[in-house]
């Protein structure tokens, strides 16, 4: 342990986030007592409903929601109840657990409750998050609409991975959810989205900045919380003043210079790849913050809408698809693919500054963790610094081993002295 | 038929030395295919030997260093096998990215520490809505196809192609008729038999496995066997991708069952689906691929049962109960099981779920589910 006291320097604006999502979880845990029709979501879909004037959930979103709430552990015991088994995505099993608690009246924590949806949108970006659509079908026959979301491979497939996407968004999904709900579309209200969320997302790139700063400014724990505006609630009211005074906030940090972790900064800079570990955050910071390393930037975080400056409210649906299939840019949907991923950690590693790498591993979803230890490896032959693999979950609290983070995180940093000296 | 399996279980007790073997002597390039969805067809047109590569036969070693224990069996190994330079005699390889995360550890993987000479990345789509997908299916079809000539530096013509989809059909039909004699007298094979056949077809040139099978047949047809009538009927569900441990097909019939037939990858899914050659050759793989039934839960399909069409599978042969078999770490099969469950108990089907890893940790333990499974079977 350091001999220095480490301790974060919290961000005010932060607090505000809670009610923000609080409001959209609780607008559609009661839209259906005002008459209104429900979707369920995977992968970048839920724009379209948005646009039609549904409620819709987003899968990710949803279970970081729980996760943040402490709601996933009740819940995920409930799927258990009713087949699921355990090394099954967490993020599946916890709807399943959902749906079976409202469908069978078992009581869970009621911030966490959701209807049951009158449409399943199934955007299968990960082939495993299509699965709990097909499951909510057989169980509830609950229509599903599915679209193909390909991770690009190889950088010459994403314009013919984009082709079929667009095709798919107009000539399936929407007017499948136009039929199903009864809703139209609205290409001036995707148009007012998009240029909401350019608006926020502009903003949010000028806060990334002070993550280059030596000493950071922030944590990537205060950005993993403040995603939710850069996403799921685009276009909503609240999204771009909240990263305003983010922004407000981290400009006077670098003015009266305050860095994210007190006394002085931080001893080590860390990338933390995959999923932001939702329902511990706090264990994690917990662990990290005595020994003066701050998680600074990730692949995941850094997925929602990298150069919103490509984002055109004059063309809204072409440009939301490109910002996933973008051959200019080809982070995001390519930087899930391991080949991908080796090019854009390596530039987020360089950007940043980055000392060390940690691998989040999640045992019940591959999303993120393919091929990570020859991605440890390819990144340390390049850029020479050392990465460790720490096994966990997302939500689940059964898959996480405290002794197995400590032990890792613990040779990480002593790699990272002994090369320093 | 003796002379006939022990060739068979000579392949496949050694495929790294009988693909290898053969690829001398026939000097073939060897393209492996991993299953369950690469259509193999293409890889033969263009000259080429295709085989389905196969969860490994020896504890995994070097093969930690490069991906997760929570990964599933044929995963591990076949990284571990590629590693270790066990796969040495593949000069290509291909993985359908689309069908699971865990395919898509792979590309990279290879690309680093095997090298080989040939490796071609498939995106076949779900079955989803929307005819465009058919073409976007061909489009990728026509990726490989185009890589293949490259590859072999042989043009895969529709003749070409006709002629190789020909061979794989008459080995469907081959293989069916095989399942259909064991339908009907099931003590005829064992249960590791009939999964050596269906995993030979995997592994060896299919005019040869043809040859063999119509030699097999001959003499299963003629061949007289005792009814065990005291034998429990059941029929083995799931195990996709990869072969089941021999071990645990000798404890269902050494406990007093005997499977007539099976839902298996290595098994009756694998020869499913004719491809039916009555236009042009590239669309017809296309419509096999997106043929819905029998049910893969890879493919993105939810209005088919799998739990009905396995009832339906049961009841034609006679049979009193179900084993699935959940390979651990299988993310589609694990996110339906529950749902199958669901259905065998609605309609009062006999199932047990068996858990199967590469390691198998205590047969034991699979032998008190097994035991009590066939007592209560026995009991009805």
């Amino acid at each position: 342990m350091a001999d220095t006291n480490y301790k974060i320097n919290r961000l005010q604006t932060t607090n505000d986030i809670r009610p923000l999502v609080d409001n959209h979880w609780a607008e559609l845990r009661t839209a259906k007592e005002r008459g209104e029709k429900v979707a369920w979501a995977s992968g970048p879909t839920f724009i379209i409903p948005y646009a039609m004037g549904l409620k819709c959930h987003f899968m990710a979103g949803y279970a970081a929601y729980c996760g943040g709430i402490g709601a996933a552990d009740e819940i995920l015991k409930v799927a258990e109840m009713t087949g699921d088994l355990p090394e099954t995505c967490s993020y599946h099993r916890l709807h399943m657990g959902m749906a079976e608690a409202v469908r069978k009246g078992i009581p869970v924590n009621e911030q966490a409750i959701l209807p049951i949806p009158d449409v399943m949108i199934s955007g299968r970006f990960c082939t495993e998050m299509a699965h709990y659509a097909e499951g909510l079908y057989r169980r509830m026959k609950v229509p599903v609409v599915a679209v193909e979301l390909p991770i690009a491979y190889e950088r010459e497939d994403i314009p013919r991975l984009k082709k079929i996407v667009l095709a798919q968004y107009k000539d399936v999904l929407i007017p499948r959810l136009e039929k199903l709900t009864g809703n139209k579309f609205s290409y001036d209200k995707l148009s007012e989205i998009i240029k909401n969320l350019k608006e926020a997302a502009l903003i949010r790139n000028q806060c990334w900045e002070f993550f280059k700063t030596k000493p950071s400014h922030w944590t990537l724990w205060d950005y993993g919380v403040s995603i939710a505006p850069v996403f799921y609630l685009m276009g909503k009211p609240g999204s771009t003043e909240y990263y305003r005074k983010l922004l407000k906030e981290l400009q006077d940090r670098e003015k009266n210079g305050i860095p994210a972790m007190a006394p002085d900064g931080e001893k080590y800079r860390i990338y933390w790849d995959g999923w932001v570990p939702w329902a511990f955050l706090g264990k994690f910071m917990r662990k990290l913050t005595p020994r003066g390393a701050l998680a600074i930037c990730g692949r995941y975080p850094w997925e929602f809408f990298p150069h919103p400056e490509r984002l055109d409210p004059e063309n809204p649906l072409e440009s939301f698809v490109g910002a996933f299939y973008d051959e200019v840019n080809p982070e995001v949907f390519s930087n899930k693919a391991p080949k991908g991923s080796l090019e854009y950690i390596g530039k987020l590693v360089e950007d940043y500054s980055i000392d060390g790498m940690i691998m989040f591993s999640s045992k019940t979803c591959r999303m993120w963790n393919l091929s990570y230890l020859d991605i440890i490896d390819g990144l340390e032959k390049r850029h020479g610094i050392p990465g460790v693999v720490i096994e966990a979950d997302m939500i689940d609290s059964a898959m996480i081993s405290d002794s197995q983070i400590d032990t890792r995180l613990e040779a990480l940093l002593e790699t990272i002295d002994g090369r320093r000296r | 038929m003796e002379k006939v399996l022990r060739k068979i279980a000579e392949v496949t007790s050694d495929p790294y030395g009988y693909v290898a073997d053969v690829r001398a002597k026939k000097e073939k390039k060897v393209v492996g295919c991993f299953p369950m969805h690469v259509p193999e067809e293409l890889v033969h047109a263009a000259g080429l030997m295709p085989v389905v590569i196969w969860r490994g036969n020896e504890l995994v070693t070097w093969g930690h260093s490069h991906v997760p224990p929570y990964d599933c069996g044929i995963t591990r190994t076949f990284v571990d096998d590629a590693v270790r330079g066990k796969l040495s005699f593949m000069d290509g390889m291909v993985f359908h990215v689309r069908q699971c995360l865990q395919v898509g550890e792979f590309p990279l993987i290879m690309e680093r520490n095997v090298k080989p000479a040939y490796q071609k990345i498939l995106y076949l789509p779900p079955i989803f809505e929307g005819d465009f997908l058919k073409g976007y299916l061909i489009e990728d079809l026509e990726s490989f196809k185009a890589s293949l000539e490259a590859f072999s530096g042989n043009k895969i013509s529709d003749d070409k192609l006709s002629s190789s989809i020909e061979v794989y059909n008459k080995n469907r039909v081959l293989l069916e008729r095989v399942y259909q004699i064991r339908r009907e007298r099931p003590e005829i094979l064992r249960a590791r038999e009939v999964m050596q056949i269906v995993w030979s077809s995997m592994l060896m040139p299919k005019e040869d496995h043809n040859e063999l099978l119509e030699e097999l047949i001959k003499e299963m047809e003629g061949a007289t066997v005792e009814p065990q009538g005291d034998k429990i009927k059941v029929i083995l569900v799931g195990c996709l991708c990869q072969t089941l441990q021999f071990d645990i097909l000798d404890l269902i019939e050494d406990l007093g069952m005997i499977v007539p037939d099976d839902d298996l990858y290595v098994g009756s899914r694998y020869f499913a689906n004719r491809v039916n050659l009555n236009g042009n050759p590239m669309e017809a793989l296309a419509d096999r691929y997106l043929a819905k039934s029998p049910l893969c839960p890879t493919k993105g399909v939810w209005d088919v049962d799998w739990g009905e069409e396995v009832i339906q599978k049961m009841e034609r042969c006679g049979a009193k109960g179900i084993i699935s078999i959940v390979v651990k770490f299988c993310p589609p099969h694990t996110c339906y099981y529950p749902d199958f469950k669901s259905k065998m108990d609605e309609k009062g089907v006999h199932e047990v779920m068996i858990q199967m890893e590469h390691e198998i940790i205590s047969l034991e333990g699979i032998k008190t589910r097994l035991q009590s499974f066939v007592e209560i079977i026995g009991g009805v």
